[in-house]
C-alpha cells in the first residue's frame, strides 16, 4: 500500500492507496483522492517528502502512485 | 453517522456551489473523508501554543504521542534516536561555511558557528532564527520537519527565518 501521512494538530492523519490495484472504479478513485490532496497541499504551500531508499527527503516531483510513502510538509513562517 | 452526515453536507454544498456557476471537485470525496487539511484554514485567531478550540487535554495527549511517532519515521531511528538521547540534532549548513543548525523541539533554531571568524560572516544579527509551521502541529513532529526544510530546502529557511537574541518555545507548536 502506498500512504500519504498528513502532519496536523492531530499528530497526522493518514490517506492509503493500493498502487496494484488500478482496475477498478474504487482504487482508482483511492488514487485520485491521493493525488489531489497533494496537489492541494503544494498549491497551498505546503512542502510534500517522500520515502526514498528508506529516508524522507523534500520532493518536487508529480505525484507518483507506486511511491512508498509520501508526507506533507506545513509551510513555515518567520517570527 | 457523522461521516455520512459530512458527506451529504459535502454533497448538497457542491451542488450549491454548483448552481452559481462554481465547478463542483470531480474528484470522489470518499477517500479523503475526515483527514484535516489545516492548509486551507486561516489559523491567526488561534491563541500560540494552541491546537485551536475543541482539543481536551486527551487530544494533546494523543497528538503528541502520534506526532512523536510520525517524527521518528521522518527523521529515521538513528537521528530520532539522537535527538532523544541528546535533546537536539544537527544540520550543518550547505550555504554558509562554519555553520551548523541545532534543533531542539518546539524550540528556536541555535546557530552554532566553527570559529568567531566564521560567525563574523553570519547574514543574521542574532543567533538564534525563529521558524514556525503556518498551522498548529506537535512539536516533535515540526522538529522533524524542519530538519527536512533545512537539510533539502536550506534557501527557503534562510529566507523565511526571523533572527531572534534568544531562545523561546514556538508559537505555532504544542
Amino acid at each position: 500500500m502506498g500512504r500519504i501521512i498528513v502532519a496536523n494538530r492531530h499528530g497526522d492523519q493518514v490517506l492509503e492507496w493500493d498502487p496494484a490495484a488500478t482496475d477498478t472504479e474504487e482504487a482508482r478513485a483511492q488514487i485520485a483522492a491521493a493525488e489531489q490532496i497533494l496537489r492541494e497541499a503544494r498549491e497551498r504551500g505546503c512542502a510534500v517528502s517522500k520515502k526514498v531508499d528508506g529516508r524522507h527527503v523534500i520532493d518536487n516531483s508529480p505525484f507518483d502512485p507506486r511511491a512508498e510513502e509520501y508526507q506533507i510538509i506545513a509551510p513555515i513562517a518567520g517570527g | 453517522m457523522l461521516a455520512r452526515l459530512r458527506s451529504a453536507g459535502l454533497r448538497l454544498g457542491s451542488a450549491f456551489w454548483s448552481f452559481f456557476g462554481f465547478p463542483a471537485d470531480q474528484t470522489d470525496e470518499r477517500w479523503n473523508e475526515g483527514i484535516e487539511r489545516p492548509w486551507m484554514v486561516s489559523w491567526h485567531a488561534v491563541p500560540k501554543r494552541s491546537a485551536g478550540t475543541g482539543f481536551s487535554p486527551s487530544d494533546y495527549a494523543r497528538a503528541r504521542e502520534r506526532g512523536e511517532r510520525v517524527a521518528q519515521l521522518t527523521l529515521g531511528d538513528e537521528v530520532w534516536n539522537q535527538l532523544r538521547r541528546r535533546g537536539y540534532v544537527e544540520v550543518p549548513s550547505r550555504l554558509f561555511e562554519g555553520l551548523t543548525y541545532r534543533l531542539r523541539i518546539g524550540r528556536r533554531v541555535q546557530l552554532i558557528w566553527d570559529t568567531p571568524a566564521h560567525a563574523l560572516r553570519s547574514p543574521w544579527p542574532f543567533e538564534w532564527l525563529c521558524v514556525n509551521p503556518t498551522y498548529p502541529l506537535p512539536a516533535a513532529e515540526f522538529t522533524a520537519q524542519l530538519y527536512l526544510y533545512l537539510r533539502d530546502r536550506e534557501e527557503d529557511v534562510v529566507r523565511i527565518a526571523a533572527p531572534q537574541p534568544f531562545d523561546q518555545a514556538l508559537g505555532r507548536c504544542f
